[in-house]
This record gives C-alpha cells, sequence and structure tokens, in this order.
C-alpha cells in the first residue's frame, strides 16, 4: 500500500488537464504514443468536441521512481463542469493529492478556485502545476504569486511544465510519489470500496469504479450496495489499464473496477459504498448524496408517432446517464412527451445532443426552469418543477427559489460591466477579492434561474472571455415570481408558460409575442396574441388573417402536381402544433429558447 | 357512350416568354413530323377508346397552335372525326396568340371548324406586355379580338394576367374595362404565377423584378371578381369568369373529375382513374409513336383516397362540392370529419352551402389552397 498513488488532476476549462494526462501515460510508458489520440481520457465524441470531460475515468501507471522502488499511479479523473460538482467531489474524495493544474497565461480561474476548494474539503495534498510555460503570452511570474496567494504555499512547492512540449513530468511525477501520502487503511478491516464512476456496458452492465478504502474485494463475493442495500455477487474484478485488467481481487489502496451482473446503472450510484453482504462494514463512507436535478425542460418528439422511440432513446440514455430523470408528461400543445431533470444547462444540451445524434431523435424542447417551493394559503406545500403545474395565482402564499453562490474570476477592467450584468440577473453582492493587481474573484448570490438561461454566454461576451464561472447551490429563498402565460386566440400554450420575476414579466412578455407573430404564419382567421399574468394581459399583438393562397391554374397537366404539392404542404402542417384553432411551428418553441432576456 | 375531353398539345412557339413553363419549341423543323405522329397516337387511342367513348370537346394548347396553318388544324380534326364518334354541340377551341392571325386566317380556322377562340391577350397595357415579353402590343390585342368576331367567332374568350409588378390598381381596372367592352363571353384572369424554370423566376430571385404582397394581389384579385360579376361575367372557377352559356366546356371536363385524353408532347390524360402523361419533348415524341404507337412516359392509378383529395380539390376550385355527389363516389366520412370546419368557413363567410353543395365565395376562392389544407381526408 505504501507504493500506491492516488491523485487527481483539477483545472479550469482549456488549461491543459487532458494534454497533461497524456504527458504522464506517455511518459510512464503506459500507453504507447501510437495509442496516444490527443486527449485520450475524453473518450466521447462529444466531450472532444467540446473540450471538457463529462464523465470521469480512471487509469494506472507504474512509475520507477528516482528512490529505485516502482510505484502504482492512479490518476482518477474529474468532469470539468459545475453541472458536475458533486461527481467531482467523489472523484476526489477517491484520492489523496491532486495536480492543481494552472495555464500560464491564463492564471486562476472561477473553476480552478472552485475545484481547489473541493480538494481542500476532501483533504488532498495539493501540489500546484502552472502549464503552458512555452506559450509566449505566458506569465510565470505573476500566476506564481497568484497561487501562493491562494494555497500559501512555497514557491518551490510550483511545478512549471508545458504538457504540450513534454517538459515537467519528471517533476510531477516525483511530486506526486514524494508529497501524495500513500493510502491509509487496512486490507483487514471489513470491506469500504467508494464508487466514484459508474457507466453501462451493453454486454456486462453496469460497470462501477472504485476506490478500495477497507477490505478486500475479491470475484465471486456477495457484495452489498449500501444505497439500496442490494446484493448481487461480484463476477470480476480488476485495475484500469488502457483497458480493464482483470486480477481477480483488489485491496484497501487499490483503485479498479467492479462488475456484479448490475442491469442497472442506477444500482450503482456514484458515491454510494460497496461492501460484503456478510460481515460487512456497520457504516458507508461519508459524503454520499441521492443526485438532485437542478433545470428541468420538457422534452416532446417533433413527430407524435415518435413517442415511444423517444422514450426508448431516453431509457437508453439512462442507462449510462444515472443522473438524467424523467417522467412522462402531457402538454395540450405539444401533446406526449417528458419531463426531464438535468444537473444544468450543459448536462441538458449534452443531453438533447445526444438524442439527436446518437438516437436520431427530432425534439422540441421547453424553456428549462428549477425547480419551486410554492406555499398555499392552505398550509399546503407544492413542488413545481413545470410551470403548467403552478397552483392559481390566488391560492399562492408565497413561492420560494433556488439560489446559489457564485464565484466570478475575471480582469479588474471587467468588474463594472459584470457588476451591471449582476444586478440585471438579480445578484446579491457579497464580496471581491483581489488575485493579484489585475485579477479579481467576485462573489455573489443569484437565484439559479437568471443564471441557467444566458448567464454564462453574456457573461463570457461583456469580458471578452476573460471571466469565470463557478456556482453551488445555497438553499430556497422567497422571491416575487408569477407564472406568465402565452395566449394564443384566448387559449393557452402551456409549453410556453414560464415562471419569472415580477419585475421582468412585462418585458419577457413583449419579446415573446412580437418572437410568435414574426413565427406563426398567417393562417385563415386573424390570431391574437396574448401575454397574461393569470387574467391581465400585459402584451398583446395580432397575427393578421392570411388574405390569399390559391394557385391561379389547374388543368388537366396540373392536377396530381397540385394534389402532391397540397400533400407536401399538409405534411409540413402536420408538423406543426395545434392550440385551438391556431396552428404553430415548431421553431416558435425553439425561437422562444433563443430570447435574450 | 361515355364523354371525352380530347386536348391536343402543338409544342411550337415564335418565342419564349419569360413566364411561361409549358413545353415548346421555337423551330418549326419537325412540324410535319410532328402532325404525322399525332395522327399515329389518334389511331392508337381510337383503338383502345373509339368503342366506349365520344367527343364532347376538343382543345389545341401549346405552345401556339394559332402559328399553325389553319389546314393542318382543319386535318386533325377531320382525322378524329374518322377515328371516333362526335358528340353534338361539339366544342372546338384554338388558343389564339395576337399578332399570329388575320382576317383571312381567321375564317379558315372557322372554316376548319373551330368555334371557340381563347386568345391570349395577357394585357391591354404595352409595359406589362413588354415585361412579359409578348410578341403583341395592346392595340394588335383588341384588333385580334374584334377581327376574330368578324370572322364569326361568337364564343370568344381572353387571357389577362394580374399582380404584375408596377401594376396599379388602376391599370388593372383599366385592362378589365378593355376586356368587358370587347365583344368576349369569356375571361380568364389569372395572378401571375412564377413557375421554376422560368426566365422571370430567375429575374425575381437576381433581385431584379420584385412580386408584390399576398395582401396586394389579394386586393387585385377581390377587385377583379367583384367588377366581372356586376358585368355579367359568373366566376365558375378560381380564375374563369364567363357569360351564361359560354363557361369553356372542355376546362370542366378537368374540373368535374370527368374523363380527358391529351395528345401531344407533355400532354397529360385521365381516364377512368388512370392517369398518364407524354414525354416533354418533341423529337423523344416523335420517336415514341414511332415505335411504340404511344408516347407516354409514367401513369399512375390514383388510391381512393387521392381520389377524394382531387374531387375535393377540383369541386371546391370551380363550380363548388356537391355533398351528394361525394357521398355517393366516396361515402359519408369525408363529411363527418369536416363538419367542424365547413361550419365554420360558412361563419366567416368563406363559403355558402346551397342545396348541399358548397360553394366559395370571394374571400373563400382566394384562400381555397389555405381551405384545402385545413381538411381532414
Amino acid at each position: 500500500m505504501n507504493t500506491i498513488r492516488n491523485f487527481s488532476i483539477i483545472a479550469h476549462i482549456d488549461h491543459g488537464k487532458s494534454t497533461l494526462a497524456d504527458m504522464l501515460l506517455e511518459k510512464t510508458g503506459s500507453v504507447s504514443e501510437r495509442e496516444i489520440k490527443s486527449q485520450l481520457l475524453d473518450d466521447m465524441d462529444l466531450e472532444r468536441e467540446r473540450g471538457i470531460t463529462i464523465k470521469s475515468h480512471a487509469i494506472q501507471m507504474k512509475y520507477k521512481a528516482g528512490d529505485g522502488i516502482e510505484y502504482t499511479l492512479n490518476l482518477i479523473d474529474t468532469p470539468g463542469h459545475v453541472d458536475f460538482t458533486y461527481e467531482v467531489s467523489r472523484s476526489l474524495a477517491a484520492c489523496e493529492g491532486a495536480l492543481l493544474v494552472v495555464d500560464a497565461s491564463q492564471g486562476v480561474e472561477a473553476q480552478t478556485i472552485s475545484n481547489l476548494y473541493l480538494a481542500l474539503e476532501a483533504n488532498l495534498e495539493i501540489i500546484p502545476v502552472i502549464n503552458k510555460i512555452d506559450l509566449p503570452s505566458a506569465h510565470v511570474e505573476s500566476v506564481k504569486n497568484q497561487i501562493i496567494d491562494l494555497l500559501g504555499c512555497d514557491e518551490s512547492e510550483i511545478i512549471l511544465a508545458s504538457a504540450k512540449e513534454r517538459i515537467g513530468y519528471k517533476e510531477i511525477l516525483e511530486a506526486i510519489v514524494k508529497r501524495v501520502p500513500p493510502p491509509t487503511g487496512s486490507s483487514a478491516k471489513p470491506l469500504q470500496a467508494l464508487i466514484f464512476d459508474s457507466f453501462f456496458d451493453s454486454y456486462r452492465g453496469a460497470i462501477a469504479y472504485v476506490r478500495i478504502f477497507n477490505g478486500e474485494l475479491k470475484e465471486k463475493d456477495e457484495i452489498k450496495f449500501f444505497a439500496n442495500n442490494k446484493t448481487f455477487l461480484a463476477e470480476e474484478v480488476g485495475i484500469l489499464g488502457l483497458r480493464r485488467i482483470r486480477t481477480k481481487s483488489l485491496r484497501a489502496g487499490d483503485v479498479g473496477y467492479l462488475i456484479a451482473g448490475v442491469k442497472d446503472v442506477h444500482d450503482t450510484k456514484v458515491g454510494d459504498t460497496v461492501t460484503h453482504a456478510r460481515n460487512g462494514a456497520k457504516e458507508p463512507l461519508k459524503g454520499y448524496q441521492e443526485i438532485k436535478p437542478m433545470v428541468y425542460s420538457g422534452l416532446y418528439p417533433s413527430n407524435a408517432e415518435d413517442y415511444e422511440d423517444l422514450r426508448d432513446a431516453l431509457d437508453k440514455l439512462k442507462l449510462n446517464d444515472s443522473s438524467l430523470v424523467f417522467t412522462p408528461e402531457t402538454s395540450a400543445a405539444l401533446g406526449f412527451g417528458f419531463r426531464c431533470g438535468f444537473l444544468g444547462m450543459l448536462h441538458m444540451e449534452i443531453v438533447q445532443e445526444r438524442l439527436e445524434r446518437e438516437y436520431n431523435q427530432n425534439i422540441v424542447t421547453t424553456l428549462p426552469n428549477v425547480e419551486y417551493f410554492v406555499f398555499k394559503k392552505n398550509g399546503e406545500k407544492v413542488v413545481v418543477d413545470n410551470p403548467a403545474d403552478m397552483p392559481e395565482l390566488g391560492e399562492i402564499e408565497r413561492i420560494e427559489e433556488p439560489y446559489i453562490k457564485a464565484q466570478i474570476v475575471t480582469l479588474s477592467e471587467f468588474i463594472g460591466s459584470i457588476m451591471k450584468l449582476a444586478t440585471e440577473k438579480r445578484g446579491i453582492y457579497k464580496n471581491t477579492n483581489y488575485i493579484d493587481p489585475t485579477r479579481a474573484s467576485l462573489e455573489y448570490e443569484f437565484p439559479l434561474s437568471e443564471i441557467i438561461f444566458d448567464f454564462y454566454d453574456k457573461l463570457k461576451s461583456i469580458s471578452r472571455g476573460y471571466a469565470s464561472f463557478d456556482y453551488e447551490l445555497i438553499g430556497y429563498r422567497q422571491s416575487d415570481l408569477i407564472k406568465l402565460d402565452i395566449l394564443l386566440n384566448g387559449e393557452k400554450v402551456d409549453a410556453l408558460s414560464i415562471i419569472v420575476h415580477k419585475t421582468k414579466a412585462y418585458d419577457w412578455g413583449r419579446k415573446v409575442t412580437s418572437k410568435l407573430k414574426e413565427l406563426i404564419p398567417r393562417q385563415m382567421f386573424e390570431v391574437a396574441v396574448q401575454a397574461a399574468i393569470g387574467s391581465k394581459v400585459i402584451a398583446r399583438t395580432n397575427i393578421k388573417a392570411l388574405r390569399k393562397n390559391v394557385l391561379a391554374k389547374c388543368y388537366g397537366g396540373d392536377v396530381s402536381r397540385k394534389r402532391k404539392l397540397l400533400e407536401k404542404q399538409k405534411q409540413g402542417k402536420k408538423r406543426m402544433k395545434q392550440v385551438g384553432n391556431v396552428q404553430i411551428p415548431q421553431e416558435a418553441f425553439l425561437a422562444v429558447l433563443q430570447i435574450e432576456e | 357512350m361515355r364523354e371525352l375531353a380530347v386536348y391536343i398539345h402543338i409544342p411550337f412557339c415564335d418565342h419564349k416568354c419569360i413566364y411561361c413553363d409549358f413545353y415548346s419549341v421555337t423551330t418549326l423543323r419537325n412540324k410535319t413530323r410532328f402532325f404525322e405522329a399525332l395522327k399515329k397516337e389518334i389511331d392508337f387511342y381510337a383503338r383502345k377508346l373509339a368503342n366506349s367513348y365520344s367527343v364532347s370537346t376538343i382543345f389545341f394548347g401549346g405552345g401556339t397552335p394559332s402559328l399553325m396553318e389553319p389546314h393542318l388544324i382543319g386535318e386533325i380534326i377531320e382525322y378524329l372525326n374518322k377515328k371516333f364518334n362526335f358528340n353534338s354541340p361539339l366544342e372546338i377551341t384554338l388558343e389564339t396568340n395576337p399578332g399570329t392571325v388575320n382576317p383571312n386566317k381567321l375564317k379558315a380556322f372557322k372554316k376548319a371548324g373551330i368555334n371557340r377562340l381563347s386568345v391570349g391577350v395577357q394585357s391591354f397595357d404595352d409595359d406589362d406586355l413588354k415585361f412579359l415579353t409578348r410578341i403583341h402590343d395592346s392595340r394588335t390585342a383588341v384588333r385580334t379580338v374584334k377581327k376574330a368576331a368578324d370572322a364569326g367567332f361568337e364564343n370568344l374568350s381572353v387571357d389577362l394576367i394580374f399582380n404584375l409588378p408596377n401594376q396599379t390598381i388602376k391599370k388593372w381596372q383599366k385592362n378589365l374595362e378593355i376586356a368587358t367592352a370587347l365583344p368576349v363571353k369569356h375571361i380568364s384572369a389569372y395572378s401571375l404565377i412564377v413557375e421554376s424554370g422560368t426566365a422571370l423566376k430567375a429575374l425575381i430571385n437576381k433581385g431584379k423584378v420584385q412580386i408584390a404582397s399576398t395582401d396586394y394581389d389579394a386586393k387585385l384579385y377581390l377587385q377583379t371578381i367583384e367588377y366581372l360579376t356586376n358585368k355579367g361575367f359568373a366566376q365558375y372557377e378560381v380564375s374563369n369568369f364567363a357569360k351564361k352559356g359560354f363557361e369553356c366546356r372542355h376546362n370542366l371536363f378537368y374540373w368535374r373529375y370527368k374523363d380527358y385524353l391529351g395528345l401531344g408532347p407533355s400532354a397529360h390524360s385521365f381516364i377512368e382513374g388512370k392517369r398518364w402523361l407524354n414525354y416533354s419533348n418533341l423529337t423523344k415524341y416523335v420517336e415514341e409513336l414511332s415505335s411504340n404507337f404511344n408516347a407516354i412516359k409514367s401513369s399512375e392509378t390514383l388510391t381512393e383516397k387521392e381520389m377524394l383529395e382531387e374531387f375535393v380539390m377540383l369541386s371546391l376550385r370551380s363550380e363548388g362540392l356537391d355533398l351528394n355527389l361525394l357521398s355517393g363516389k366516396f361515402g359519408e366520412d369525408w363529411k363527418a370529419n369536416n363538419k367542424g370546419l365547413l361550419k365554420k368557413l360558412e361563419e366567416n363567410n368563406f363559403a355558402r352551402v346551397e342545396k348541399n353543395k358548397i360553394k366559395l365565395t370571394p374571400k373563400g376562392y382566394a384562400l381555397c389552397d389555405e381551405i384545402l389544407l385545413n381538411f381532414k381526408f
């Protein structure tokens, strides 16, 4: 156990985490160069395209250190986005140390800070690494100072590296061996294994990645998951090289995988503890949480007939995405669909994209919203994750919405405009810390609903990319919220209802009604487009009736052509959604998602 | 014997107008071979149909049929008469372009058997005619109609096009006034159709020509219906107006969903629920007829549903949808499925229901395609 080192790499997005991992794998001979695709650890297409690690992975390296001893280094990768904070925390919990990678030209960013806090909470030994020192824009000295301020470490502890140029690997590997403590715990104690990741394999079922804290896990052991108390037989255990390497047993300190004939990935929950069914540990490891979605949205098939296909696709997706939740729902406008819960906006986009790319689903999504607590006058508390389920105005005593604590790191010149944006987004200013004379970390509290929409894009654009952002949920607070309905010829379009702060309702109502006027084609009858709070109309516009649509000629040679054209147009109409007597093109639902506040 | 309408496509033009997408060639090189082939085609269909069908109408369309020598047209009528029984009265229409005929030629056509002329005036405004690249001017157009009447043609029709670029309400009104002052019994007034593949379409795509909005088009259209109706020309189809008894019997065959036989390149036929079309190429047409006896490019047998769709479409576009006739042909389902919409159409003055017949109002004709899209079949 003394020769084992379990570590993670934490970094802000694009600071070179994956390239650094590649360098370590290559230089320890864990993979041949031929095997190195750039960014080896990111193996989902989407991840590579977006340059982010969505799911965490792990890989083992052997390293013969300067002291002549061969060490086993387990690199546990972490997802690099705020949507996956809990998963990051579980990956970190499986380690004793972490490389904190900071880009030499970008410096400390919001994610650097928030991930660092997670690592410190997990009591990890931090090894600061400044990456990309070869870049002409590198400011090694000032980044060093930022890190010293942040960690209170000594300058000599900071390693300078360029993963791309393969500079600094030796120092990093030696530091891991010397500074990261070996695992503690005992193989003689009852089994406690932390699941830090799990995914679904269509041949083997759920595969859990585990870190053994105590005890020994052997094949044919009868095991038990604490979270659901289910028992399984360990079919196969082993370590994680480039591929799975079967070792038949794992001992305290080890990192490896477990296959136990688990059919459902929801049984192998990240953060859960595995023990033996008999004579197992009395207590699970600390820190397990049931993952709860933060953002909800309705997903509907473009064609009503594809409802079952969409259900199948979601079921399959759920197999390897344990944080995706969905329940069937019905919308008067969009028909049968699903209310889906996501960890955050990125997660939502990923799910949508995977449904479209991997499962060929054409979907219409509704405006994302958070989960509200509605307290009724009769004392009842209703949890609302769909605006359509909002109780009547008269029944509501108060509404609470989730708040987050946000960390925004930026150059000082952008502070003014960021503060303005924060005010627009109902932000509550808390604190400013200067990381160095030119960079500041702002602390704010925001309603989560203001953040999920377009906050991040706006932040990036007003700071010309020089702002980073991270957040964590801090609880529910009362707000002056109302439900805003959109009506076409007096009929509610349930899929367009939103819950919004009172001060923003008018503006939103005006924007949506004028957008709809643009997108809903003129029809046989005039269409009144209204935005209303309860029965009070706050914005209104009309779509004039269409006055002419008839082909002038229809003689012998035209009949067939005309019929086929009508059939085609009818198909187009079929794809439209109907509310009352008004046909709404699907683009209208999608366009509402693009409206800027 | 069942009635048959015969359409004959004469694929020759002096030149191609920018808006036209009908098949034609601008050389007369293959004229003789065309007429020989046409006779072969008549032979082919006579063998198949002459026992059960007799001819009620003949329509020479094109192309520019009036470009042909009258005796050539006469020979075709005679040839048809030899092979098929003719009904009485028999309507024989010739599409005639101003500038291609003189009094003598008109008389010769009359003598050859033509008893109805459809004159392709398009506009009585010289700027419009230039835009449309027609070969005639407005004076020639007026004179042609008058000379036709002088030659003894009572059943006279003119074609007009509206919603042309820069066409004011006033200018169009003038067109209608000139047309109704002439000795014509029938007027076809078309809103300009921009067909794909035409020179006009290319001009629009390049931004060189702009077409007015559909609202303006609607305005001109309703103006047309109101004016012509007041002048005694009843609307009996989206774009067609006639004095009582002068509706084009040939076109009514199309709209009443009756059988018609199309001869010549690009012609369409519809007989007993089967539709086919000829090659749209003169050389190919001539070749096919010398080897295969017909020039059919493709054919389709309509399903019951397709026939229902076409029947409803054509009826609504023309004299109205006879619900008794519909039930007899296709059963009661359609009526039941569309009850709500039919009621709404009536309430909003898009249609009137009289004696179990749904007839569109002017406002309804203007939205005919939109209405059709809303029916359930």
